[in-house]
């Protein structure tokens, strides 16, 4: 299979090069890395001789190609290394971490899907009419809106005004309902101008006219033949989603306080500490990359005709 | 003179040539019939150098074919030109390319053949009928003035009337211009009419070869027979009553 | 039993492309309807199907090219039952294997989607969907079109074979006089959305009444043969 090769080797490259990207970042960010550390891990300042030797036992004192160097080393044979403030194995705080983030991401997929999707069929049963371009104004509102914005609008409305839904923490699972509406609104706002646009141009291909004369209904022809149509651009743009999505995950996180990957990776860049930091950075792409593979497998099968000159 | 010689191309997905052998003087016509995948294309692309020839060589008069510079008329008009281009650039783009310099009124000389109407050319490809785009493609092929000029299924996308009616512009100003013409098309008929040699390609071999009106009367292979049959079945060819 | 209609007219941003236009057509005749391009004949060919469908009559009609007729993202066979249970008939292995085998489009693997199919095999697969049903009338609009002549002939030739033993009429749609008259015994001449001739074959070849017919016909071949 000589694209699961290809895959290997492009997913490899994302990997190397993302890795080699943040810790650059990182180590160039303002400030002494060591100091940051220092001051996580002792939460006071220290004296000078306490910087030096957590410089040297974290290594950051040996230069950026050899620090990199051996962290690449240890993570290729599956060492992710210890947190360098509290000096706890990286892996199992991740995983953690994942079994917050992972539910509020597919809550919010699911919320998006569940808006979007009707939403752009009934927008479609009269195109250029009232709900249509209602519709479209929402949709392209929703992309320009950023999530911190809205988070903090619906935080407002809904936790402080009517005080109906809880804003901060992860308590309950009710507190899950803000961060993942704040989200899935951004996702139903993209994903139903896909839809919409999958929609009205599957309707345009040229053998529907003929079904239509061979006696084939129109809610058939719908669900045979124009959804699995449309369906293709929409699972293209899921792929890219998903970076939206990591992204919207990292700042609703902040914003609504709750644990998750994406404040582990906030408070890990703040305190410099480089394993965290990479670990989350490599599950990320490793993520991205593996959806990627997945929806370019599935619309291969869905639609042979892509890939057809790969070779 | 147009001189294929033992022509072989080797294409990955797609059909081979193998053997081919062909002339073409100036001023005559040569019409290339077979089905789809026999290979009438890959023998155009290997003219014009665009694909290479695993054996053999193509020349014109000795030198290669790329030193007469010849033109190409394709099947589809619309798809020839820049949609968003008037006629008029899109025509004079061959003899811009090479700082050539027609000479005057040539071009309202082979408007006139071709009967389009002068202002045509001040519009777009989508503001014309398809038949007036096929002789604008025609137009372009010839402002330059090329010693050969080649025709992937002309006609194709024309309906019967009109064709016969471009098909007879053609032979006028080939007449006047004195091009050598290398036609490629699945109509037998087409080729029966208006061309002096008949190449019949199949698989990629040339199955037979000769001049036209005898082998359209007595076909030596079983397959010119099958094809000649076909167009008899079709109505391309017609017994006189 | 023979289709007749009257008063069919299709109208399209205010202008009538298809005037009122009426017809009769006997069982098992084969009629040709010849005219340029833009004479209004595919026009009439849609028109006349989706009209008489929806008064129940049983006709069926090819589009020009494959493309217009297959769904590329699904299988042959697929499109043979959607077809089957649109006409409200159960799967029948028999019927297809004899609709197959009539169009010589046995070879096929039908678990394939359409484009794995050479364009000659497509054409004659829709044509036998067509003929699922057992149209009283079957519309063929330019059939040959999309298709290589020694393929387009044999194609006819099983078609007409088929047609002839079920009796099913065939309005055959094309620009090409030469083709019709092989094919028809009776032709329709359009121009500008009217029919605007009516005679037999034989008749119109030997004496166009209109300009329209006349010009088809003086171009209906290439070339004519000394026998």
């Amino acid at each position: 299979m000589r694209t699961l090769l290809g895959f290997l080797l492009r997913a490899s490259v994302v990997l190397a090069a993302t890795a080699l990207a943040t810790f650059t970042l990182l180590w160039n960010a303002p400030g002494d890395p060591a100091l940051a550390i220092a001051l996580a891990r002792y939460q006071s300042v220290v004296p000078a001789e306490v910087v030096d030797q957590i410089r040297a036992e974290t290594g950051l004192g040996l230069g950026f190609w050899t620090a990199f160097q051996s962290w690449l080393g240890a993570v290729l044979v599956g060492d992710f290394g210890n947190s360098a403030v509290t000096g706890l194995p990286v892996l199992p705080e991740l995983v953690t971490a994942m079994s917050y983030t992972m539910p509020l991401g597919l809550a919010a997929l699911a919320i998006g899907m569940a808006i979007s999707v009707p939403l752009a069929i009934l927008a479609t049963r009269r195109p250029g009419e009232w709900l249509d371009r209602f519709a479209v104004a929402i949709a392209s509102l929703g992309t320009a809106i950023p999530a911190f914005w809205l988070g903090l609008l619906l935080i407002l409305l809904f936790a402080v005004q009517l005080a109906w839904l809880p804003a901060m923490g992860a308590r309950t699972p009710s507190h899950a309902i803000l961060p993942a509406l704040t989200l899935g609104l951004g996702i139903a706002a993209s994903l139903t101008r896909i839809i919409r646009s999958g929609i009205l141009e599957a309707r345009e291909q040229s053998f529907l006219p003929a079904l239509k004369r061979r006696g084939v209904v129109d809610r058939t022809i719908g669900r045979d033949h124009i959804a699995p149509h449309a369906a293709i651009p929409v699972i293209t743009v899921l792929g890219l989603e998903l970076a939206f999505l990591l992204e919207g995950l990292v700042v609703v996180e902040v914003i609504f306080g709750r644990p998750g990957l994406g404040s582990y990776l906030v408070s890990a860049i703040f305190s410099r500490d480089f394993p965290r930091v990479q670990a989350v950075v490599i599950l990320t792409a490793l993520v991205f990359v593996a959806v990627n593979l997945v929806i370019d497998l599935i619309y291969r099968l869905v639609d042979p005709r892509i890939g057809e000159n790969d070779a | 003179m147009l001189k294929v010689d033992n022509v072989a191309v080797r294409r990955a997905k797609s059909v081979t040539l193998r053997d081919v052998t062909l002339t073409l003087p100036s001023g005559r016509t040569l019409a290339v019939v077979g089905e789809s995948g026999a290979g009438k294309s890959t023998l155009i692309a290997a003219i014009l150098g665009l694909v290479k020839l695993a054996r053999g060589t193509i020349s014109w008069n000795n030198q290669p074919v790329s030193a007469c510079r010849p033109a190409l008329v394709m099947q589809e008009p619309r798809a020839a030109f820049n949609p968003a281009l008037k006629l008029r650039r899109s025509v004079m783009e061959p003899v811009k390319a090479r700082s050539i310099i027609p000479e005057m009124g040539r071009l309202e000389r082979l408007c006139d053949g071709l009967e389009l109407p002068p202002d045509l050319l001040d519009r777009r490809p989508a503001e014309v009928s398809i038949g007036q785009a096929q002789r604008v493609g025609i137009l372009r092929a010839l402002i330059a003035a090329p010693p050969l000029v080649l025709f992937d299924e002309p006609l194709s996308a024309l309906d019967a009337v009109t064709q016969k009616h471009t098909a007879r512009l053609i032979a006028d100003l080939q007449s006047e211009e004195g091009f050598a013409a290398l036609i490629v098309t699945h109509d037998l008929g087409y080729a029966a009419a208006y061309s002096d040699e008949i190449v019949v390609l199949n698989k990629g071999r040339v199955e037979e070869a000769g001049p036209a009106r005898s082998f359209i009367e007595s076909p030596q292979t079983a397959y010119g027979k099958t094809l000649r049959d076909a167009a008899f079945a079709l109505g391309a060819l017609e017994l006189a009553a | 039993m023979k289709l007749s209609f009257t008063g069919l007219s299709v109208e399209r941003s205010g202008r009538n492309i298809l005037h009122p236009t009426s017809l009769r057509i006997e069982a098992g005749e084969r009629v040709g309807l010849i005219g340029t391009s833009g004479s209004g004949k595919s026009t009439l060919g849609h028109a006349l199907v989706d009209e008489l469908r929806t008064l129940g009559q049983s006709i069926a009609h090819v589009p020009q090219s494959p493309d217009e007729a297959l769904d590329p993202l699904r299988s042959i066979a697929f499109h043979w039952r959607e077809a089957e249970r649109a006409l409200g008939l159960d799967p029948n292995a028999a019927r297809q294997q004899e609709l197959f085998h009539a169009l010589r489009i046995e070879d096929g693997d039908v678990g394939k989607r359409s484009w794995s199919w050479s364009r000659g095999m497509q054409q004659r697969f829709v044509i036998a969907m067509a003929l699922i049903g057992t149209p009283d009338l079957l519309v063929l609009d330019e059939p040959t079109s999309a298709l290589d002549p020694v393929v387009a002939a044999s194609t006819m030739t099983l078609l007409r074979e088929y047609l002839s033993k079920r009796q099913t009429a065939m309005l055959l749609i094309t620009h090409d006089l030469g083709l019709a008259s092989r094919h028809a015994e009776r032709l329709l001449v359009m121009q500008d959305g009217q029919i605007v001739e009516d005679a037999s074959t034989d008749q119109l070849l030997e004496a166009p009444a209109t300009k329209a017919a006349q010009s088809l016909s003086t171009h209906r071949s290439w070339l004519q043969l000394p026998c």
